[in-house]
C-alpha cells in the first residue's frame, strides 16, 4: 500500500475558487486511478456544492482527502460553510425544489453523482461530505 | 564644530542621489520604452526627496512616519510601481530599487563625522524600520497593480471568447469556451440574440466542446440562452457534450428536453444544413 496523497484544503470565496476546487478534486481522483467518467462526476459534484456555498453563504471551506486503504481507492470531500443553513433538508433534497429560482437539481443531483453523500445543516454550520470509491 | 545628521544628509543629497541612480536595477538596461533616462531620473529624484523628507527634520525624530501618514510619498511610490510594471520588469524591481537606496543611505550614515557606535546602531535601526514600512507599502502596491492587470486581462479575454460566427446563410455557430458564469452567460446571450436578429438565423449551433464542466448552473444558463434564441425564431442544435458530460448530466437530473443534440460539431453542422434544406455533397454527385 503506497502512501496516501496529501490532503488539500481550500478557502471558497469567489467563483475562481470553484474552478480551483473542482480542478483539485479531478486531479486527485485522476492520480488515484479513477476513470474519466468518475473524475467528471466528482468535479461536477464539487462544482455544485462550492457554488452553493458562494450563492447562499458567501464563503466556506473545501477539504479534499485521500482515504484509500488496501481494499479500495477513496476520495472524500468535505465542504463547509457558516451561512444561514438549509431550513428544510428533506425539501432541499427533492428534485425541482429551489429557493433561488434555480433548477433545483443541485443537491439531489449531486447525491446521485457520488457514492456517499452526507449533509447536515443548522444556522451557522452546513456541512456536506461526499465520497467516491472504487476497488483498488 | 558639530554637524547634525539632517544637515549632513542634506549636504550629501547630490552624491546619494547619483549613487542610487547609478546602482539601481535597470539603470543600464535599454528599457526606456516609455520613459527617457532623463524622465526616469527626474522621477527617481522626486521619489528620493519624498523618502528623504522625514530624515531631514532637524532635530531628528525618534519615529519616522510611514507611508500611511505621507500621502505624497504614497503617490510617488505608486507612480514608480506603475512605471516599473509598464516596463514588464520583474515584480521585485521596485523593491530592489528601495533596497539599493537603503544601502546607499546606510553607507553615508556611517560616514557621518559625529557617528559613534551607539548613534550608528540607533540610526541604522531607525532607518531600517522606516524602509521596512516603505517596502511593505510598495509590495502591496505591486500586488494591487498585478491584480488590476489580471482583472483587466480577464475582461478582455471575456470579450474575445464569445464570438458568434456566421457559418452559412441563416446558420450561426456559437462556440462556448471556458467558464460560464452569470456575467459570461448574459454577455453570450446578448451577442447571440443580436446576431440572430441581424442575420435572420434559422438555426444556431451551440458547441460545448470547450466547456470543461457542465453543472446545474451552467446548464441553466445554456437553457435560458436556448429559450431566448427560440423566441427569435432560431432553432438550436447543441453539440460537443462529452460522453462523461452526458452521463453526469443525466445523473444530475438535467434534461435538455426537446433540444436537438449532436455528439460532434461535424454532425451538428450537417443537422443545421438539413434544417435549412441544404446539404454538403461531393461534386461528382451533383451531376456536372
Amino acid at each position: 500500500m503506497t502512501e496516501r496523497l496529501p490532503s488539500i484544503e481550500l478557502a471558497i470565496g469567489n467563483s475562481a475558487d470553484i474552478v480551483t476546487a473542482r480542478h483539485a478534486a479531478r486531479e486527485m481522483s485522476n492520480q488515484l486511478g479513477f476513470g474519466k467518467a468518475h473524475q467528471t462526476r466528482l468535479a461536477t459534484a464539487v462544482s455544485e456544492l462550492t457554488r452553493n456555498v458562494i450563492q447562499y453563504a458567501g464563503t466556506g471551506h473545501c477539504m479534499i482527502e485521500d482515504l484509500s486503504d488496501a481494499r479500495e481507492r477513496v476520495v472524500q470531500i468535505t465542504i463547509e460553510d457558516h451561512g444561514p443553513g438549509i431550513a428544510d433538508l428533506i425539501l432541499a433534497m427533492e428534485d425541482g425544489f429551489s429557493t433561488s429560482n434555480g433548477l433545483g437539481a443541485g443537491l439531489p443531483g449531486t447525491r446521485r453523482l457520488v457514492d456517499d453523500f452526507h449533509i447536515s445543516s443548522s444556522p451557522g454550520m452546513t456541512r456536506v461530505i461526499i465520497t467516491v470509491r472504487k476497488p483498488a | 564644530m558639530s554637524l547634525s545628521l539632517p544637515t549632513f544628509l542634506q549636504a550629501r543629497r547630490e552624491a546619494m542621489l547619483a549613487e542610487w541612480i547609478e546602482a539601481s536595477p535597470g539603470a543600464d538596461a535599454e528599457t526606456s520604452v516609455s520613459l527617457s533616462t532623463e524622465a526616469r531620473n527626474r522621477q527617481m529624484e522626486i521619489l528620493f526627496d519624498e523618502i528623504m523628507a522625514p530624515l531631514l527634520v532637524d532635530p531628528p525624530t525618534d519615529f519616522l512616519p510611514g507611508p500611511e501618514e505621507q500621502a505624497s510619498l504614497q503617490e510617488h511610490l505608486q507612480a514608480m510601481v506603475t512605471e516599473q510594471a509598464r516596463h514588464a520588469a520583474n515584480a521585485t524591481d521596485p523593491i530592489a530599487l528601495l533596497f539599493v537606496l537603503r544601502q546607499v543611505l546606510l553607507d553615508h550614515l556611517a560616514q557621518w563625522p559625529q557617528a559613534s557606535a551607539e548613534t550608528l546602531a540607533e540610526d541604522t535601526a531607525r532607518l531600517t524600520r522606516y524602509f521596512d514600512q516603505i517596502t511593505l507599502f510598495t509590495f502591496d502596491s505591486v500586488i494591487r497593480q498585478r491584480d488590476r492587470q489580471i482583472s483587466e486581462q480577464s475582461m478582455s479575454l471575456m470579450e474575445l471568447s464569445t464570438p458568434v460566427l456566421r457559418l452559412w446563410h441563416q446558420i450561426l455557430l456559437l462556440p462556448l469556451v471556458g467558464i460560464i458564469d452569470t456575467g459570461r452567460a448574459r454577455q453570450v446571450t446578448d451577442h447571440l440574440l443580436e446576431a440572430i436578429a441581424r442575420h435572420e438565423a434559422r438555426v444556431t449551433v451551440i458547441d460545448l466542446t470547450g466547456v470543461p464542466i457542465i453543472d446545474t448552473s451552467v446548464a441553466q444558463h445554456i437553457m435560458k440562452t436556448i429559450d431566448a434564441a427560440r423566441l427569435l425564431g432560431s432553432r438550436v442544435v447543441l453539440t460537443g457534450i462529452s460522453p462523461e458530460g452526458a452521463q453526469t448530466l443525466t445523473k444530475l437530473g438535467i434534461r435538455f428536453g426537446d433540444v436537438t443534440c449532436r455528439a460532434s460539431l461535424r454532425a451538428g453542422i450537417a443537422e443545421a444544413l438539413l434544417l435549412t434544406g441544404k446539404c454538403i455533397a461531393s461534386m461528382e454527385d451533383s451531376g456536372r
